[in-house]
């Protein structure tokens, strides 16, 4: 959207990997959630850790965007409701700007920043 | 046989009143036979609504496994607005999650002699809850896409029945949802007497899945 075809300055297109926190803004409230991405080998898996319950990312795949790296994947949660939630997202360095959805509802933005030096 | 009509914390008066009516005024048509009573999830005692601070009091607690009906309404109150400032319904809904309904519900919908049923949103919130996977039901107009997106499949009609679960459309349908189940319970003449007396006749078809499904249309 920014019409950048290069990634920031040290922030390398390839990596993104590491723990994740997310804010996400639903219409029951402001969700605080941790994703962790594990890359080996080339093979990206990762949880999502929130309202007491960690559950594993599904159907994680990654293409290049222009801001960086589009990120997608689904999860299903049941805290604090059951929802099965699909992710889009574009990391763009130590942060990361998109949007989940369920079924037909509205989107939910999400945003999130990489914990780093921890 | 008892019923059980549940109240929480934000709960809209009409989805409790009108089914407590009805089958209240049912149980008079039987000569008894019937018992309705105001439930709280752990307490009894007064309960405030989600309308005005308007309550009512809950004379005994739950007992999920009591063979009859266990009734959930839906709540009321603002339906937009920044959900980390304001109780909106999404977020009383959400809210019951964090209670003691859905170990409770869980053990109601497990009971043999028990039917759950659910008025307005009280089936968006057993489905939020995780309780209504792979069930076909129905909740208030606004909150069908929210139930769809939980895992559970969404009729639009007024009242669905799924044999131990029925569930019923917003506010008002608790009345259809309410002359339905004395109609299943005890049969047409019951609900019949009721409709007389309240001047009020059973809207729409109630779906089930019985029959032949039908091709589209």
């Amino acid at each position: 959207m920014t019409g950048a075809t290069q990634p920031p300055p040290g922030a390398p297109a390839n990596e993104v990997h590491g723990i994740w926190l997310l804010t996400l803004r639903t219409p029951i409230g402001t969700l605080a959630v941790t994703l962790t991405l594990h890359e080996e080998d080339g093979v990206l898996t990762g949880n999502a850790n929130g309202a007491g319950e960690s559950v594993p990312l599904r159907d994680i795949r990654r293409e290049l965007a222009p801001e960086g790296e589009r990120l997608t994947w689904t999860q299903t949660i049941t805290k604090p409701l059951r929802l099965t939630l699909g992710f889009d997202v574009v990391i763009t360095g130590d942060r990361m700007a998109g949007h989940s959805r369920a079924g037909r509802l509205p989107r939910t933005t999400v945003s999130g920043i990489r914990e780093t030096g921890a | 046989m008892l019923a059980q009509i549940i109240l929480f914390d934000g709960f809209d008066p009409l989805d409790v009143i009108a089914p407590f009516e009805v089958l209240s005024a049912g149980s008079d048509a039987l000569g008894g036979g019937l018992d309705v009573r105001l439930v709280g999830l752990e307490t009894t005692g007064p309960v405030i609504s989600g309308t005005r601070g308007l309550s009512l009091a809950a004379t005994h607690v739950l007992d999920p496994e009591a063979p009859g009906i266990v009734m959930l309404p839906g709540a009321s109150g603002p339906v937009s607005g920044d959900p980390d400032m304001v109780r909106t319904i999404p977020v009383i809904l959400a809210g019951l999650g964090a209670t003691a309904l859905p170990a409770l519900m869980r053990r109601a919908l497990a009971a043999p002699d028990v039917l759950v049923a659910t008025v307005c949103g009280g089936g968006l919130a057993l489905a939020m809850a995780g309780l209504l996977e792979g069930r076909t039901a129905v909740t208030h107009t606004l909150g069908n896409d929210v139930l769809e997106a939980t895992g559970t499949t969404v009729v639009r009609a007024r009242v669905v029945d799924d044999g131990d679960l029925v569930t019923s459309g917003g506010v008002t349908s608790g009345l259809d949802l309410a002359l339905y189940l004395l109609d299943r319970e005890f049969g047409p003449r019951i609900a019949h007497a009721v409709e007389e007396l309240f001047e009020y006749e059973r809207r729409g078809t109630v779906w089930s899945a019985r029959g032949a499904e039908p091709v589209a249309l």
